[in-house]
């Protein structure tokens, strides 16, 4: 018998969010094939069994969140010898009559397929949705219609709060931790929140019973998951680190020019060159400059801690929220080079495929909220880095140059750094300097190592 | 290839008109899809031509020639006392079933505004096909393509056979005379299909199989009143046994066969049939030109959806992997013509039931006790037999069961298997209660007409819980 428990899956993780349970009570496993799929620290990851057995007994539901150390099943490896241990590969229903070929259909019946009748499953993909992924209300946990919708709602009310948080914060970290804010028509009020809390039901997906006030209806959804990580680190960030905020513009014209000029060269190394690459690029250049800036404090040794290297963190909205993928080493990467790991990494989070290794080590992060709009913002920092760069929209201004209005590509950027670090005065001069290489490039590239 | 060609544009190809093909096209008629459907012989594929529907009438006409032996013993008295078949007359009426099938399917083409051309077609790219009809050859141009070109009997060499006296499943069907003898090489369904159908209507029948037992596909429980029925009809089963050599001996053939306790024997027979397995048509349809990989026994591999590597070329039945059988030809058909029309559409079902015509017939869908285990279930199983179902005994057929498969913790169904009279027909409530998801207790609970033989349902589905009605139920 081996009880079989969350272990601490990425650095220094303390609970994991149950996903998906691949296998069943009485199911053969082998070791080292894959049992359960978490959520933890924004990375999801696939745990395998660590015996041969059979599952006895499982002792969690998907959607549970679950702390290092619980027991999530139990194999009875005493069963290993009995029958039918190995994974056996696909059986056939008996299959092909007089055929060549192993015929090979579906592999494994009820064991990983949920239960759903044709049409519910015929309705299921109408709707776009992974039947996997909706926990059954029906008998013997059948998905019915109505599951479809539940889950549908709730989908759709993820996907608008994500768009919301997104549009309201400069950075990937400053989002507002409450998880639903007003931002459907008959959302939350001050008065509806207070009434009686609504009753949740075991299922895993985000499934809440919708109560009525008057015809405002409000649905409460557990925060869990990324959210809810997103939502400490957020807490902690505002609490423990003063922030102050510098905003300046930039002129993009010449910058722009260039682009527009390297373009086709990319497009023949089959890459979309964005203004990004720069950006970081010369961010780098700053940051050898000024190396307070991609520093951290050790907040228990009360030291300060700079960093000779130069991990950028990009955030990136994803399905699940806001993911901070890391480019490493950015200042020994070339413009296309980071081009072409933004485009990957972004790929790579939109698919929840992100590896632990992949989200953390940053040094110091950008948000670029531009393609979505606003003017400037008090980004919040990605503790325990000490700064954090938003790139606001670029739009046509009037600007007075040489005393005369003329219409420039212009760019906020909007700076918040850590004011026990970090003096007002360093932080404009931190961004001024961005602000020359990037407003003449040819500086960028004099300045390029 | 004529320089400067012309080609004609269409939305889609369809390459091969058996059930999936033609089930394929005529959906995507429906769709308001531009088609054309190219067959180089006859629509309707080896399934309405060669195959089920030719091979069943045989069977039907044995089965009944059959019964009249044992129609003494309900009273009734042939004038003279004896039946004879005559086969030619068997031939004309086979071929007007079979034509009347085909002409619904050519119409049931037309009206839903498919363009059918006959000929054979060869991928020359990635969007083009070249059709060779006698002479002419004729390229179009597609943005989308099925492959339905099934498959054909396979044999070595060494039993390649002549279509005169070593004969395919096709050679046999076409017969005008039933052979006084006939040896069977290969022990599969369509061999002991055929094997008793022929051995009903006074054939001298050996088969020679080389696995340990007939039908090696089935679970050996399910088998066994086929094992004991062929030796009822005097059908010579040689299982583990080998066929070295086969040769022509005058008007004869002899099969030299191998086997452990015997050793080398010679067996020297009218006719012999080689029914050993059946190979995809993907060799020469010019797969290579157009992109699309088949794996190493020649089958298109594609995914739930149809699609093949090449996004917009669709594979679908025989020339997939999987059971060569008509209805998930037809089933793939469909979900090909709706994902290429923009539907969401998915072979998404592991539930393909097979049914075998042999006497008694078998059918099932899902899992057989064996598997449900293999696969990890705890499952408990009940069979009910046919002799306690009082159809069964007034249709005086009461060799067989009902046998369900039932998950032990859900009750949920994982297999239903029958073997006896009519166990095709009655395997569609089996079908149909395992996509539904349904618990033991709902076929239970579900009122059977009486007296009909699906009640074998009903009282299997009870004896899993313990209180049929017609039979002792076990402690
Ligand atoms: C004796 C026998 C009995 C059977 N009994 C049953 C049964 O009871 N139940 C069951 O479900 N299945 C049965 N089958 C199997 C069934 O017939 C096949 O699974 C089914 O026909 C496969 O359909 P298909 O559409 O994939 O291909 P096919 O029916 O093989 O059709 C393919 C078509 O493509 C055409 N074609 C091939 N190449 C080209 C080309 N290059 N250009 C144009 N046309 C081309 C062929 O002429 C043919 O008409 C039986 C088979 C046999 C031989």
């Amino acid at each position: 018998m081996v009880e079989f428990k969350l272990p601490d899956v990425g650095e220094g993780m303390h609970e994991g969010e149950i996903l998906k349970v691949l296998v069943r009570p009485g199911e053969a496993v082998v070791q080292d094939q894959p049992v359960i799929e978490v959520q933890t620290d924004k990375v999801s990851a696939e745990l395998s069994a660590p015996a041969t057995g059979v599952v006895q007994e499982i002792r969690i539901a998907e959607g549970d969140t679950v702390e290092v150390g619980t027991v999530l099943l139990v194999i009875d490896t005493g069963a290993a010898s009995g029958e039918g241990t190995e994974a056996k590969p696909t059986v056939t229903p008996v299959s092909a009559p007089e055929k060549q070929s192993t015929a090979t259909v579906p592999a494994r019946q009820g064991a990983s397929r949920s239960l759903a009748t044709p049409y519910v499953r015929q309705l299921a993909r109408e709707m776009k949705i992974d039947i996997e992924q909706v926990s059954g209300t029906g008998p013997a946990g059948r998905v019915t219609e109505e599951d479809l919708r539940q889950f549908a709602s709730a989908g759709q009310k993820r996907a608008l709060q994500e768009v919301s948080a997104t549009a309201f914060a400069a950075a990937p970290v400053n989002e507002p931790a409450e998880p639903a804010r007003p931002v459907t028509p008959a959302a939350v009020s001050k008065t509806a929140e207070q009434e009686k809390p609504v009753q949740k039901q075991a299922a895993s997906q985000a499934s809440a019973l919708p109560v009525g006030v008057g015809d405002h209806l409000i649905e409460r959804l557990p925060l869990k998951g990324i959210r809810k990580k997103i939502s400490e680190h957020m807490v902690k960030s505002v609490t423990v680190i003063p922030h102050v905020t510098s905003v300046d513009e930039l002129e993009m014209d010449q910058l722009q020019a260039l682009r527009e000029r390297l373009k086709p060269h990319a497009e023949k190394k089959q890459l979309k060159l964005t203004f990004l690459p720069f950006f970081i690029k010369a961010l780098v250049i700053a940051l050898k400059e000024y190396p307070v800036m991609n520093a951290s404090i050790d907040d228990a040794t009360n030291e300060i801690l700079l960093k000779r290297f130069y991990h950028i963190g990009i955030a990136t909205d994803t399905p699940d929220g806001l993911i901070v993928p890391v480019i490493r080493d950015a200042d020994r990467k070339s413009i296309f080079q980071l081009a072409a790991e933004i485009k990957q990494l972004a790929e790579l989070a939109r698919q929840g495929k992100l590896t632990l290794e992949q989200i953390t080590g940053g040094t110091f992060t950008i948000s670029n909220v531009g393609p979505i709009g606003g003017l400037q913002a008090t980004p919040i920092i990605n503790h325990p880095e000490v700064a954090i760069l938003a790139l606001h929209k670029m739009e046509k201004r009037w600007v007075v140059r040489e005393e005369e209005g003329v219409i420039r590509q212009m760019m906020n950027i909007s700076l918040s750094f850590d004011h026990r670090l970090i003096d007002g005065v360093t932080a404009v001069r931190f961004t001024n300097r961005i602000k020359e290489l990037l407003e003449d490039p040819n500086l960028l590239f004099a300045e390029m190592v | 290839m004529v320089v400067g060609e012309i080609a004609i544009e269409t939305d889609v190809v369809v390459i091969g008109g058996g059930p999936g093909g033609y089930a394929a096209a005529i959906r995507l008629g429906q769709l308001g899809q531009s088609v054309v459907l190219v067959e180089k012989e006859v629509l309707g594929g080896v399934c309405l031509n060669r195959g089920c529907i030719p091979s069943k009438a045989l069977i039907h006409a044995a089965g009944e020639y059959h019964k009249l032996a044992g129609l003494g013993k309900l009273g009734i008295r042939l004038p003279d006392g004896s039946a004879a078949f005559h086969m030619p007359d068997w031939q004309a009426w086979k071929e007007s079933v079979v034509a009347q099938l085909s002409q619904g399917v050519e119409q049931l083409c037309q009206a839903n505004g498919v363009t059918v051309v006959k000929g054979s077609a060869t991928f020359l790219s990635a969007d083009r096909i070249g059709v060779e009809t006698g002479g002419d050859f004729e390229t179009y141009k597609f943005r989308q393509a099925i492959i339905a070109t099934g498959s054909r009997p396979f044999a070595p060499k060494a039993l390649a056979p002549d279509h005169e006296r070593i004969l395919d499943s096709t050679d046999l069907l076409n017969l005008q005379e039933l052979p006084k003898s006939l040896a069977i090489i290969g022990g599969g369904y369509i061999g002991m299909e055929l094997g008793m159908a022929l051995a009903k209507l006074g054939t001298s029948v050996t088969v020679v199989e080389a696995a340990p037992g007939i039908l090696p596909q089935t679970a050996p429980h399910l088998t066994q009143e086929v094992r004991k029925q062929a030796k009822k009809l005097g059908i010579s089963v040689k299982t583990a046994t080998k066929v070295e050599e086969i040769s022509r001996s005058g008007d004869q053939v002899t099969l030299a066969v191998l086997s452990e306790p015997h050793g080398r024997e010679e067996l020297t027979v009218d006719k012999a049939l080689v029914t050993i397995g059946r190979v995809p048509n993907t060799g020469d349809i010019g797969l290579g030109q157009a992109g699309v990989v088949i794996d190493e026994k020649g089958y298109i591999p594609v995914n739930a959806e149809c699609r093949t590597n090449q996004p917009h070329i669709f594979a679908i039945g025989d020339v997939t992997p999987g059971p060569a059988l008509a209805h998930r030809a037809s089933k793939q058909g469909i979900v090909a013509a709706e994902v290429i029309a923009g539907l969401p559409s998915s072979v998404d079902s592991p539930y393909v039931p097979y049914v075998i015509f042999t006497d008694p017939p078998i059918a099932g869908v899902g899992l057989t006790p064996e598997e449900a285990k293999e696969q990890g279930y705890r499952v408990r199983t009940a069979s009910f037999p046919y002799r306690a179902n009082g159809k069964a005994l007034v249709i005086d057929e009461r060799d067989g069961f009902a046998e369900v498969v039932v998950e032990e913790d859900t009750h949920l169904l994982v297999g239903m298997h029958v073997v006896g009279a009519d166990a095709p027909n009655l395997i569609g409530e089996g079908a149909l209660a395992l996509e539904l998801a349904a618990r033991v207790e709902d076929l239970a609970l579900t009122i059977h007409p009486h007296p009909t033989l699906s009640e074998v349902w009903l009282e299997a589905a009870e004896a899993a819980l313990g209180h049929a009605i017609h039979i002792v139920n076990k402690k």
